[in-house]
């Protein structure tokens, strides 16, 4: 039983990219994807005295944003105005979790924050964010797709790309809101 | 029709660069660009950069204050891990022995390194010219791309990015020790591939549409967690490398490293954009000398 799972292990690592046949019409055939693997992206493994590179399943699947890649033909996701419905109904206790996790919102990364020794320096410092007296729809926007104020930023597109919900950033709205 | 050489030329040209960075044009899918500018083809260049240039020109002769500092350590493009100022015995020399096995295997007949483009220098000098044109393949290509192409000509599969392959390299590159990088991108396919290269290098991409700039240009210096961002200029010049927790690692492994962990998605090894990608980077080394084994955390 131990053997024949360590097979099935060995063989799953061994799986060679896939050519890109049944992905969304443009997706590149020079991707490191198996479209076998439920997440479908890849991420390398160097095996010490191999000729052979190894490929496992990465974290998550990332087949559905833009790649380098030149046969890439999907269009990358454009600015997107959004508008805030009112009330807030944020919670800035599930908010701060969504700020410092890495696999999700990872403000911590670029931003400064409260209780973080190591505080990032690319973005600004959200220390007393809510002395800056922003509007709940003006950060709502902000953090939903930030090109709106600045085409150049380099805050991800938190709600264009999908990468947060609609409850999450409210959460983190309510969160910074509430930084004294 | 536009095709893609085209559009390149177009964005290449400083009017255009006027106009934010945002690339729309008819039958090209929508891309945007982070604040696209020029560089110079040669390690000096980032004097106009950085500027920490000074502090790493020569390997044997870092500040050791500056490399006792962690603060430090982007403005010394932790080339303190380099030799001579790093004389620690690592992973890198035990891949360059196997590498060196590897290689005379292979290299029986000779016919493998004429097959890499060894001339009477042998592998002098090798890598420093890499990459380049080859015009038995019809496209430029990096040395890992060739070591592979050329095992499989001997019948041997050495994928690019596998041990062996970077071990190869990396054998290799230690005959170039000491010579500065020298890649023509003046003219021709060398050119026009340093020309995507540098577009690449600002176009964002995956699901937090980060462009390589938007980090290593735009936010040199600055802290992104624990890591430090250095400067781009003289970073190709010491692949592949040996890194704690990817046993050895080709360029191009690095930039799948740096693409999934700002969450885009990786492309192969030896894809077309990642080799114009590397001559970009490495016409940022010109001038600067290969500097192997090396280790990185
Ligand atoms: C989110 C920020 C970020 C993005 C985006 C990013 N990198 Fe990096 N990269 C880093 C950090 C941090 C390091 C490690 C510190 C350093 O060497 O600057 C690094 C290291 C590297 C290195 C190793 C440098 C050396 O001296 O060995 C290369 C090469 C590299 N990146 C290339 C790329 C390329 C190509 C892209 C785009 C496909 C890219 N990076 C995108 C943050 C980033």
């Amino acid at each position: 039983m131990r053997n024949l799972l360590s097979f099935a292990l060995i063989g799953l690592a061994l799986v060679l990219p896939a050519q890109a046949q049944q992905m969304a019409p443009g997706f590149p055939g020079d991707a490191a994807v198996d479209l076998g693997q439920e997440k479908k992206t890849l991420k390398p493994r160097v095996v010490p005295n191999s000729g052979r590179l190894e490929w496992m399943p990465a974290e998550r699947d990332l087949t559905s944003w833009t790649t380098l890649s030149h046969l890439d033909q999907r269009d990358a996701r454009r600015p997107q105005r959004v508008t805030l419905e009112e009330p807030l109904a944020g919670n800035p206790m599930r908010g701060r979790d969504i700020a410092m996790a890495k696999s999700r919102g990872n403000c911590v990364a670029c931003h400064e924050l409260p209780g973080d020794p190591w505080p990032g320096t690319v973005g600004n410092s959200l220390l007393n964010y809510q002395r800056r007296g922003m509007s709940d729809a003006r950060v709502y926007q902000q953090i939903y797709d930030a090109r709106i104020f600045n085409p150049q930023t380099v805050m991800p597109p938190y709600g264009t790309n999908n990468l947060l919900n609609e409850q999450e950033l409210r959460d983190l709205v309510a969160y910074l809101q509430n930084l004294e | 029709m536009l095709n893609r050489t085209m559009l390149l030329t177009l964005l290449a040209c400083p009017v255009w660069l006027l106009f934010a960075g945002q690339a729309a044009l008819a039958n090209e899918p929508y891309r945007e660009l982070d604040r696209p500018r020029a560089y110079t083809p040669d390690v000096k260049g980032d004097a106009r950069f950085s500027d920490t240039y000074r502090y790493w020109k020569d390997r044997s002769r870092l500040d050791p204050a500056m490399a006792g500092n962690p603060d430090e350590y982007w403005k010394l493009n932790w080339k303190f891990m380099d030799p001579p100022f790093n004389q620690a015995i690592h992973g890198g020399h035990f891949a360059m022995d196997h590498g060196e096995t590897r290689f005379m295997s292979l290299n029986r007949t000779h016919s493998f390194a004429r097959c890499l483009g060894a001339g009477k220098q042998g592998l002098k000098g090798l890598r420093a010219g890499y990459p380049r044109y080859v015009a038995r393949l019809g496209r430029v290509a990096g040395l890992e791309e060739m070591i592979e192409h050329c095992a499989a000509k001997e019948g041997v599969v050495m994928q690019n990015g596998s041990y062996d392959n970077s071990a190869v390299a990396l054998y290799i590159a230690s005959h170039s020790n000491g010579m500065p990088i020298r890649i023509q991108v003046s003219k021709g396919p060398m050119r026009q591939a340093f020309e995507r290269g540098r577009l690449l290098y600002h176009t964002r991409s995956g699901r937090q549409n980060f462009a390589c700039a938007s980090c290593h240009v735009h936010n040199t210096g600055k802290h992104l967690r624990g890591n430090n961002i250095t400067t781009p200029f003289g970073d190709a010049s010491h692949y592949p490398v040996y890194r704690t927790r990817y046993e050895l690692q080709s360029l191009h492994l690095r930039m799948i490293e740096c693409q999934l962990d700002t969450g885009a998605q990786p492309l192969l090894p030896g894809s077309r954009a990642y080799t114009d990608l590397e001559v970009f980077l490495t016409a940022l080394s010109n001038g600067y000398p290969v500097a192997v084994p090396t280790e990185r955390d």
